[in-house]
Order: C-alpha cells, then structure tokens, then sequence
C-alpha cells in the first residue's frame, strides 16, 4: 500500500504572540500514514497536535521538512485535503444545506448535482428535516454534524479533523464517533483524526499515532486491530483487546506529562 | 414591534404630557410666545402645509441626508472593507479614522465656511463628512472582526480570495457595517440641521433658526418633533428592516 501522507523531518517554530517567546511546537517528526487509513493521534496537551494538522491542512507552512500527499509537497490549503475543525466553523448566515453545499459551490458543481449530494449526506449525517436552519438554531452536535457533511460533501482525498468531538455532550459524541466510524468504512477516505481523548483515538483508529511532550515527534505507532465491524461501544468495550490496548496508549501517553 | 401593552403605556404617557403642557401654558403667567399650547403647534403645522413651505423644507432635508447615505453605502463601505483586509493598513488608519470621526461636522462648520461660503456646498460637505467616517470606520473593524476560523474553513475548501470576501468577509462584517449606517445617519442627521441653521435657504434647521427671529416659538417647538420624528421613520424603515433581514436572523444579535 503506498503512503497517502508522508511527513518527514518535520519541525516546526513559531513566536507566541502573548509572551512573545519562540515556541518549538514541532522537532524532527516522521510519519506516514496509508492509503485509506483512519490514523488518531494523541499526545499530552501543547505536544503540537494541532500544528500538526494545521501544516497538512496547508493553513500553517512548517519551518522544517517535508509534506507530501500522494508524493507532491502541500504548498497551501487545498480540496484535496478536508478539515473538520473543533469550533464547527460553519458559517451563521447560511442555513445548513447551503453551508454542506458550500464546498460543492466552490467547486462549481452544477445546481441539480449539488442538491442531490447535500440531500445525501444531509440523511447520512442525520439532519433530515433541518435544512433550512440556521446555525445559531441548532445544537453543539447538530452544527459539527453539518461541519462534518459539508467536509464529506467536498469529496476530499484526506480528512483532518481537529478534536472535532471535543465540545459536544457526552452522549452525541458517542453517536459522532460511531457515525464516523461507519462514514470511514464506507467511505474509504484517509483520515487524520488529532484528539486528547485516549479512549476515543483507540475506538477510531486502525493506528493510533502517540506523540512526545513539546517538542512534538511520533514516539510510538500503536496498531488497533479490531475489525472496524465490531467498533460500536458495547461491542468494542466488551472486546479483551479494548481495554488492553486502551492502557497501553493510556501509559504511553502519562510517561510524556 | 411594539406590543400592545407598550402601545397602550405610550398612549397614556402622551396623553398626560399633552395634558400637562396644555395646562401650562394656559396657566403660567408668561407671554403666549414663551409657551404655546400643542394646539398652537398644530395649527403652525396646517398653516406651514398650506403655504408649501414645510413640504419643501422637509423634502430638501430628507433629500440631503439621504444622498449622503447612498454615497456612505456606496463608498465608504467598499472604502472601510478595502482599509480592513490588510492588519497593517488597518492599524494605520484605525486612530485617524477615530480622530476624524470625533472631529464632527458641526466643529469642521467654521472652517467650511471660509472655504465654501455660505452655500449648498457647505451643508452637504459637512454632511457627507460627519456620515462617512463612521460608515468607513465601522466597515473596517467589521472586517477585523471576522474570526480568522471561518476565513480557515473556506480557504480548506478552496475557495479563493474573492469568494472569501464575497462569503465569509462581507457577512461576517455586515453588523459592524449596519452599526456604522446607523451611527453615520444619526450623527449626519445632527450635522445637517446644524448646517441648515447656519448657512441654509431652506430645510427643517433653517425653519427653527430663522424663527427664532420673529418669536415663532410654536414653529420651533414643530420642527424639533420633525426633526426627531422623521429620525424615527428613517430608523425603523430603513435600518431596521435591513437588520431584520440579516443579521438578527442568523443569530448575530439578540432582541
């Protein structure tokens, strides 16, 4: 299988703006990650998570290394590549079908085809019924729902997705993640999934990628292989290799705070 | 809207102050100028309509203040967007925009004097001025304001630079923008009848100034209840329903 996303020798320094301090978010960090994998990624806080997938998204350019997708080195945000961002950055004044068509708008996707594709995964996302909204009439849940149709609906290569689930309620954040899981099996896309929640990362991932404390870089890859079938919550919690593996990456994670 | 009860409230409020006032002015030793009674009000209003005098002055008020707004809408809202998208620029104009936009028309009045005379010139001059720095000033913090999230997203999308305005920057900045219409026309409103008293042949500051002379006061006390009337219709016909339209219905404002 050929490497999707290659990120090697990766740094990365920026000026923080408050204490105006040089910050090294990022040293020396090589990954790859595979056609179609749902690679998460974890690490304790301020280790470069976001930074990481702010340079693939193209939105942030790395002050060292490289960045290929499918060989070609990332030189700024592009539809290749889409993100899910953890504050659902949906914007207010359009209703939910025009913000999951915005992408498609963008691509210049022809009306009739455009409709039928938000129709699509405005019922894959669970949102029937809630087209005409407006954001600010829609729940935490509902609005990453849509982030994430709109996100589907642009027909990326690759999906980030930036703690995408970190700032709904307990309960939506387990149908999101199951949700996911079932779009990521049909779907085939790569994604890249940055979370703090160790459990979350376990239940997602085929890998779960472990990063150092600050400076970030990959200190261990650890492989999940439970089939992606089996990875609803009663299932997967029930399953030996869970909990196994969840404190494996849960330990990983403690030797770096 | 206004609710009933609130109708019924301001119905009652209206009727005591009328009262009030009637009463005054039939009681209070002082010569009739220095106090007329609301009927007195309302017959200068008859006779200023039968004589054509107060649909003119009305009409060129209106017709100043309202050309001024185009050309706020017009300029200084693509002018405040353009000073807005870059940071550098923006932090440059940011303390002489609000220097300017404090400098208001009526202090800039002496001054247009001795350049234009007193003139239509002067007046509108004045005028545009006072409305447009805030129009200019407001558009660009809108544009400041907008979250760099949503610029992000778009850019994730592909979207390209003009789509980013077109999309993100001019909707994201549309309260600040309806904010810097309604300070504009409010502060031009007052520029305009300053002007008007000093330098005008006609129009609603002219009317109440020129009065004043002949101890119209009846005239007086009607072209100050125009004056804020009239600010009152152009507020709730044609600000608000622009608000309506937008920015109260995607949740950017709470009623």
């Amino acid at each position: 299988m050929p490497a999707k996303i290659v990120l090697a020798g990766l740094g990365h320094e920026y000026v923080n703006p408050f204490t105006r301090e040089r910050v090294l978010a990022l040293d020396g960090l090589d990954l790859d990650v595979a056609q179609g994998e749902f690679l998460t990624v974890v690490g304790p806080s301020g280790c470069g998570k976001s930074t990481l997938l702010g340079i693939l998204a193209g939105l942030l350019r790395p002050t060292r290394g490289a960045v290929l997708v499918d060989g070609r080195p990332v030189k700024g945000p592009g539809p290749d590549r889409g993100v899910v961002f953890q504050e659902f950055a949906i914007l207010p004044w359009r209703t939910v079908e025009r913000n999951i068509a915005h992408g498609l708008e963008i691509q210049r996707v022809d009306r009739s085809e455009r409709a039928a594709t938000v129709r699509r995964f405005v019922e894959l996302v669970g949102l029937k019924g809630f087209e005409t909204k407006y954001p600010h009439e829609l729940s935490g849940g509902m609005k990453q729902r849509v982030a994430v149709a709109r996100t589907l609906a642009a027909n990326p290569e690759v999906m980030l997705m930036d703690e995408p689930f970190a700032a709904v309620d307990a309960q939506t954040r387990i149908t999101l993640q199951e949700e996911l899981n079932t779009i990521a099996q049909a779907t085939g896309k790569t994604i890249l999934f940055v979370t703090h929640n160790v459990e979350e990362a376990v239940f997602l991932g085929d890998r779960c990628c472990v990063l150092s404390r600050r400076p970030g870089r990959v200190k261990t890859l650890v492989p999940i292989d439970i089939p992606r079938a089996r990875r609803t919550w009663t299932l997967f919690t029930s399953d030996p290799a869970f909990s196994r593996i969840k404190d494996h990456v849960l330990r990983l994670v403690r030797e770096e705070v | 809207m206004l609710r009933r009860e609130a109708v019924m409230t301001w119905l009652v409020v209206l009727a005591g102050f009328f009262g009030a006032w009637s009463l005054m002015a039939a009681t209070l030793p002082v010569p009739a100028y220095f106090l007329p009674p609301p009927t007195a009000v309302v017959s200068a209003f008859g006779e200023l309509v039968r004589k054509g005098i107060l649909p003119t002055y009305v009409a060129e008020s209106l017709r100043r203040i309202l050309t001024a707004a185009v050309l706020g809408l017009v300029v200084g809202v693509p002018a405040g967007l353009l000073l807005g998208m870059s940071r550098r620029v923006a932090d440059f104009f940011y303390p002489l925009l609000n220097f300017f936009q404090s400098v208001s028309g009526i202090a800039w009045l002496p001054l247009f004097l001795v350049w234009f005379g007193f003139s239509e010139r002067t007046i509108l001059v004045a005028v545009n001025y006072t409305l447009l720095f805030p129009v200019i000033f407001n558009a660009m913090l809108g544009v400041r304001s907008v979250p760099p999230l949503y610029v992000n997203a778009l850019r994730t999308l592909g979207a390209s630079r003009w789509r980013i305005v077109r999309d993100v920057v001019l909707p994201g900045a549309l309260p600040s923008i309806a904010t810097g219409l309604r300070l504009g026309l409010a502060y031009g409103w007052r520029a305009l009848i300053a002007a008007e008293m000093l330098v005008g042949a006609n129009g609603l500051g002219f009317m109440i100034f020129s009065a004043q002379s002949f101890h119209l006061t009846a005239r007086i006390m009607l072209g100050m209840s125009l004056i804020g009337g009239l600010w009152l219709v152009l507020d709730y016909f044609l600000l608000r329903p622009l608000e309506e339209a937008t920015i109260a219905r995607w949740g950017l404002i709470q009623r």
